[in-house]
């Protein structure tokens, strides 16, 4: 006969916290004893649907009032968010760029029965230039001032950089897009688009689009893309960072 | 994790870290709250007590965890707090639980029935034993971890989580859930 399987046993089995030896002889009861192993699937698939019901909640757009409480310090240590990122710290960059006159065009594809989506144009953007050795960008980030100051020209609202350079992307430069627009290595791509009307989907969307993931998301009039090579939980954290400083930047008047 | 610890306290947290973990602290305060915008002040109140605090903690350990652990504390002195209030001045008597679970399943995601039946179910619960069950099912902490969240032996942990589930179990075996959908 078995040693009979105690609950707590159970629960630290099926949640992975049982050293290995200990799990394999609790694996064995389990097995053992059609009731046990009821039980514990039971359990595995409980687990399985409160993740389902709460990870939503993940991709939620956060609160400005939240990113301000998490980073109202005063100073910004740099290198020590380096570190945390290793994945991004090499050879990293970030564009930006903006789609004008995207609507019409948006317009005339989607007669040709080429349905273009604002994410889709993000990744293809992103796929086209980033990738471009000699002209990524029209103004480079040694000029970031006359860049956003022209690119809020051309798109008549005022446009801001985020700074990245903690989590280890630097400003390459900027762009004027207005169609269709691929990009690779460690290099990650904002889209701003000006929209006519306000619109109600303000929660971070994901979607990937030919290998290039995209979170893209609407604030103020203002939809937002970014894009990159790097994988979904990754991007979605500079997404957030993304917002957060915009946020930041837009609340505090120069 | 093989990360090198500074030589001295950093006088300030790793922002991007911080923003990083704003989702899950979110996620957290409502499930110990049961209220969308009651989770966001506690996690308002989270990351002041967290900013105050900032000499404590200690660079490359778990900023997760640690969060977690002063949302905890945050709560359970809120949560002592509105109680005597109410106590005070119990005109409403909503005994129990200040405020209530009013977390729902939005429309959209409506047809996934069973999911929004088990965040009904763990609503029902007692909030340490929610606590444990989301802390180890879903944010997937060691034990020991739990425990210095809750400041609780381990012990306790475990057998909170059991409670859990076995109500759980009996929830949905008795009752065929009468399913509230609240929109």
């Amino acid at each position: 006969m078995s040693v009979p399987v105690s609950d707590d046993d159970l629960n630290a089995y099926v949640d992975g916290q049982l050293p290995p030896e200990r799990a394999a002889r609790v694996a064995a009861d389990v097995e053992g004893d059609p009731a046990f192993a009821a039980r514990a699937a039971a359990i595995r698939a409980h687990n399985a649907q409160l993740r389902d019901a709460l990870d939503p909640w993940l991709s939620e757009p956060l609160p400005r009032e939240l990113i301000g409480a998490a980073t109202s310090s005063k100073s910004h240590r740099r290198g020590l968010g380096r570190r945390l990122w290793p994945v991004l710290a090499t050879a990293a960059s970030l564009c930006i760029g903006v789609a004008l006159g995207w609507l019409i065009r948006g317009e005339v594809l989607q007669q040709a029965g080429t349905p273009v989506t604002f994410q889709r144009q993000a990744a293809l953007t992103h796929a086209l230039y980033a990738t471009d050795a000699n002209r990524p960008v029209e103004i480079w980030a040694n000029e970031e001032e006359r860049l956003v100051r022209w690119l809020s020209k051309r798109l008549s609202f005022q446009l801001h950089a985020p700074n990245l350079s903690d989590v280890g992307f630097a400003l390459v430069g900027g762009r004027l897009v207005a169609g269709n627009e691929k990009p690779d290595k460690q290099r990650i791509s904002l889209l701003v688009r000006k929209d006519g009307e306000h619109s109600h989907e303000t929660g971070f969307r994901y979607a990937l689009e030919d290998g290039v993931g995209v979170f893209y998301w609407i604030d103020d009039n203002c939809g937002y893309a970014l894009s990159g090579n790097l994988d979904r939980t990754q991007l979605l954290s500079i997404a957030h960072l993304v917002y957060g400083r915009l946020a930041a930047l837009e609340s505090t008047p120069k | 994790m093989a990360l090198a610890r500074p030589p001295a306290v950093p006088h300030t947290l790793p922002n991007p870290d911080l923003v990083a973990a704003l989702p899950r602290l979110r996620r957290y305060a409502r499930v110990l709250t049961g209220d969308i915008n009651r989770a966001d002040d506690l996690v308002q109140d989270t990351l002041a007590r967290a900013w105050e605090k900032r000499s404590l903690w200690q660079a490359g350990s778990d900023l997760r965890a640690w969060l977690f652990t002063i949302m905890h504390n945050v709560h359970v002195n809120q949560y002592a707090m509105r109680k005597r209030r109410q106590a005070e001045s119990s005109l409403d008597g909503d005994e129990d639980t200040p405020g209530g679970w009013q977390i729902a399943v939005r429309a959209t995601q409506s047809d996934r029935v069973e999911l929004a039946e088990v965040l009904v179910q763990i609503g029902r619960l007692p909030v340490e034993q929610r606590e444990v069950l989301i802390l180890a099912a879903v944010e997937e902490l060691r034990y020991e971890e739990i425990a210095r969240v809750q400041g609780v032996p381990i012990g306790t942990v475990m057998s909170r989580l059991n409670r859990a589930r076995e109500k759980l179990r009996r929830m949905s075996a008795d009752a065929p859930a009468p399913l509230k959908v609240v929109k």
